[in-house]
């Protein structure tokens, strides 16, 4: 935390600098910002009051919140297929409730809300603590109601409470199971259980695969950065880059999907979140991607998808009793059986095909204090020259 | 009718012919501001590129210029660019004259099998060919032979000419049709052979229209983002895409300017092989055909294997996917017509603004030809070479400030933003038809008094209704495909064909993606019927 704090200095210049420079370009672009229709209530989330229970109270029904009526509108960075079936089983709940979602890349989201001046969207869904962490940096997120923050884990949310997870999911090694012949290795027990080995052992080289341009891949970085030091995971990514020769991925559904088809060019081996090749094998069990775990490192970094809420909103005391809903019992079911994700309420079990949080031993992490400078992991990404 | 002496009695009509002037210089000068006025609109959004790019730090701005990483993109994006331009003139061209000016059988068949590529959209064709070729591909798992994988910078170049050639093909064909062939003929005569009497007469008259073509194909290949990101090549595109999702939008801002340098050197020189004194006007298209003879036959099979290629493999493949599919429904992706609705809708606004901000601009400058109206009209091609995310965060930043109530609220900002890019395919042809307008037409109705404005409405209009129609249904098809602007400034919760085909196929939910992909397809493929017929219209 205290080496941190010396690169504040220089990223609160460049910021200011920023906001300087957005200021006059918003007054050249025109004075209209204040003219636009103005139906926003200011109210701040964190001073509503619950419209029925308090959702720290334990694991809650839907039937013990609120009722929800109006129109809530959301930037999502998870795709439809992750997240819209909470969003449509709150609507067949309540017939009031109308949910419009705009799904997009999850970067592509986090820096339309920093271009934005007034945001036409509640609140922004996010894959990674990382961009919510951005956007609360830029000053464009306000904080929960206590018994949202309280309801999760510390280190599963902001420390300030600006932005809460929702779901949980961890870094893994995907594999074809199919293909070890092609391998050096006798047997995938041989995988290592150290995430710095995937860079250094000459068996990988040629067949393994990461996916640089993700947040999560950034996150990944980052958490390394903090365990190994800067110089470990600079030489880390540069002799994946370079030494292993790692494919370099856009997405990781086209990751998974090319180590599950298993064609001459396609790695073997990829790193990347569990849940791309629970898809796969969702959809077709007999598939032969598999995923294995490292042990207490970045390798398998627990990490979360959350929201944050945005400056300005239509219905304060909407937004608030939705969150909720969100981290209530059906809200967190929906999305373990759709998405196969970890739920982050204590009281809530998992259920499901992957292990349980014990079996893998992800590294005791504090999400809230992982202050994650996206545009510093970007940048040591970029430098040791991988990128897509 | 004024009696013939009005027209001799200089007293009496000394006074007329100024106030004509008057009249003409003030239309004239309502026309240059209308066309400054869509020329600044749609260059407007650049304005964000320099407010981004000046937040680089000058040191670190040049590093990165200088950098042999800048240096690379550079390189390749330019070799993406010269190579699919080239490639593109390769087949358009001779495709154009086989279906214009030769006895092939079934011409309207093969003409349309031609055009279609462009429906199309590359990256649904660059999805089609990996899953297609390459080890593990369905030829592979269906044949057991393994072609080699395209991807990377040939590949790009492979699939965006594949996409893209029907630009060229479409304009040259045009100008085929319209060119004075009585000359060919004439040279014919002449004694020249049918090379010859091409390279000398023909060629001289079609040049133009190949350069339009050329142009919007090269364009096209600079600012494509799907396909390259797809097949893995660096170009200014993918790195642009990469910086601005790595949170560096200054550096991407950077890295636009950059391009738009490179496209303005490009403009310039398309300025100077495109110009039109060589341009015949319209002649009717009869006259010679080149007869094939036994020739025929390589002609036809040629145009088949392109067609197979290009419209059957994607459709094959995404056919397959929808039959073939297996595992658990995903409801979020489930097909709406409403979705079809949207796209079709979002198409219709952007083809009739674009036409109506292309005709001031177009006209001037058919009619003119001075420098300030080319400059006029070259400013409005810089928006189609600039990568969609780019032009989305412009208007992002500059629309969220300067029009709120219209931002992400009704679609008047997104169709602003499709004629950003899409504009020149519409003054391009609007200007072509222009061109082709007789100053003798005009002019016999201004003699019978008609004013400026009621002699376009009345003669000039309808000779260029063609060039309006056929420069919309370009914008059109291309509105229905485009992707990154479509999802960053669509109302929130309004989905479209593109953004269920990019959801889908983001979650490998293929199946997902294959009724929305192969509904564009159909619907883009009837306006290109649309297209073709009404060409068909004016030679017939």
């Amino acid at each position: 935390m205290q080496q941190r704090n010396s690169d504040l200095t220089s990223r609160f210049g460049r910021r200011t600098f920023l906001a300087a420079a957005g200021g006059s370009a918003a007054g050249l672009a025109g004075l209209a910002g204040c003219l636009g229709d103005d139906n926003n209530d200011n109210t701040p989330i964190a001073e509503v009051e619950p419209m029925s229970e308090r959702v720290d109270s334990g694991a809650l029904s839907w039937d013990d919140l609120g009722d929800l009526e109006g129109e809530i509108s959301i930037y999502s960075g998870r795709t439809p297929d992750q997240i819209s079936a909470v969003f449509d089983a709150l609507e067949d709940e309540y017939d009031g409730l109308t949910v419009s979602v705009d799904y997009d890349d999850n970067d592509v989201q986090v820096n339309q809300i920093l271009e934005e001046e007034t945001h036409p969207a509640d609140l922004m869904y996010s894959q990674d603590p990382g961009a919510l962490n951005a956007l609360h940096d830029d000053g464009v997120l306000q904080q929960l109601p206590d018994d949202v923050i309280d309801a999760v884990p510390g280190s599963y949310q902001h420390s300030d409470g600006y932005w809460t997870g929702v779901t949980g999911r961890t870094r893994s090694i995907q594999y074809n199971s199919d293909r070890l012949d092609e391998t050096d290795f006798d047997d995938w027990d041989e995988l290592p259980t150290d995430i710095m080995e995937y860079a250094t052992d000459e068996r990988f080289e040629g067949i393994i695969s990461t996916r640089p341009n993700s947040g999560t891949f950034r996150g990944f970085v980052q958490a390394m950065v903090e365990r190994k030091g800067e110089e470990e995971t600079r030489e880390w990514v540069r002799q994946m880059a370079d030494d292993q020769d790692a494919q370099l991925f856009e997405g990781g559904s086209d990751q998974a999907n090319d180590i599950n088809r298993g064609g001459d060019d396609d790695p073997i081996i990829g790193l990347g979140n569990s849940y791309y090749a629970a898809r796969i094998l969702n959809e077709d069990s007999d598939a032969p991607i598999r995923t294995t775990f490292t042990e207490n490192d970045a390798g398998c970094l627990f990490s979360v998808a959350g929201v944050g809420v945005l400056d300005q909103v239509g219905d304060s005391e909407l937004v608030a009793e939705f969150v909720r809903h969100l981290l209530a019992e059906e809200g967190q079911e929906l999305m373990m059986d759709d998405n196969g994700e970890y739920p982050v309420v204590e009281d809530i079990e998992y259920v499901g095909p992957l292990p349980d949080l014990d079996e893998i031993n992800p590294p005791e992490f504090d999400l809230s204090g992982f202050d994650m400078d996206l545009q510093e992991a970007g940048d040591l990404i970029e430098e040791e020259g991988m990128f897509a | 009718m004024k009696s013939l002496t009005n027209y001799l009695d200089l007293s009496q009509q000394l006074p007329l012919i100024r106030k004509r002037l008057r009249e003409t210089d003030r239309s004239t000068a309502a026309l240059v501001l209308l066309s400054a006025i869509v020329a600044l609109l749609v260059i407007s959004p650049m304005l964000w590129l320099f407010v981004r790019a000046v937040e680089v730090e000058p040191a670190r701005a040049y590093g990165l210029i200088v950098s042999p990483d800048t240096g690379w993109i550079t390189v390749n994006s330019i070799i993406l660019m010269g190579v699919v331009t080239f490639c593109s003139i390769l087949l358009g061209v001779p495709l154009a004259v086989l279906t214009a000016r030769t006895d092939i059988p079934y011409p309207r068949l093969w003409t349309i099998v031609a055009a279609l590529p462009l429906v199309i959209p590359s990256y649904i064709g660059a999805i089609a060919f990996v899953g297609m070729f390459g080890s593990g591909g369905e030829i592979d798992s269906v044949f057991g032979v393994s072609i080699p994988t395209i991807d990377g910078l040939p590949g790009s170049i492979l699939i965006i000419t594949l996409y893209t050639y029907p630009y060229v093909f479409l304009t040259t064909r045009a100008a085929l049709l319209s060119m004075d062939s009585s000359v060919v003929d004439a040279a014919r005569t002449l004694n020249a052979g049918p090379f010859e009497a091409f390279r000398r007469v023909t060629f001289p008259q079609i040049r133009p229209g190949i350069a339009a073509g050329a142009l919007l194909a090269g364009l096209y290949a600079i600012s494509d983002f799907g396909t390259p990101a797809f097949m893995g090549a660096n170009v200014f595109t993918s790195r642009i895409y990469w910086e601005t999702t790595g949170f560096g939008r200054e550096y991407a801002a950077l890295l636009a300017l950059q391009l738009i340098a490179i496209v303005a050197v490009v403009l310039v020189i398309e300025a100077g092989i495109g110009r039109d004194e060589d341009a015949g006007n319209s002649g009717g298209g009869e006259g010679s055909t080149i007869r094939l003879g036994n020739w025929k036959w390589p002609a036809m099979g040629f145009v088949s294997v392109l067609g197979t290629l290009t419209l059957i493999v994607p459709v094959a493949i995404f056919s397959r996917w929808l039959i073939y599919s297996e595992g658990d429904p995903i409801p979020a992706y489930e097909f709406q017509w409403e979705f079809a609705f949207n796209s079709v809708y979002l198409a219709l606004l952007a083809a009739l603004v674009a036409s109506l901000f292309a005709l001031p601009v177009a006209y001037y400058s058919g009619r003119a030809n001075s420098l300030l109206s080319r400059i006029l009209e070259r400013a409005t091609y810089v928006g189609f070479a600039v990568p969609g995310v780019v032009i989305g965060l412009a208007l992002v930043f500059l629309g969220n400030r300067a029009l709120p109530s219209l931002y992400r609220q009704g679609v008047w900002l997104l169709v602003f933003a499709y004629v950003v890019r899409f504009l020149p395919q519409a003054v391009g042809t609007v200007r072509s038809s222009v061109l082709q307008v007789d100053d003798k037409t005009i002019e016999a109705a201004r003699t019978l008094n008609a004013g400026r404005f009621e002699a376009f409405r009345r003669v000039t209009l309808p000779l260029i209704m063609p060039g309006v129609v056929a420069g919309s249904i370009l914008v059109f098809l291309t509105t229905m495909k485009e992707l990154p602007v479509t999802l960053m400034l669509r109302p929130i919760g309004m989905e479209t064909l593109v953004s269920l085909i990019w959801n889908a196929q983001d979650a490998l939910a293929y199946r997902y993606a294959a009724i929305p992909a192969l509904l564009l397809i159909l619907i883009s493929g009837l306006s290109m019927l649309v297209l073709l017929r009404q060409e068909g219209g004016e030679i017939s």
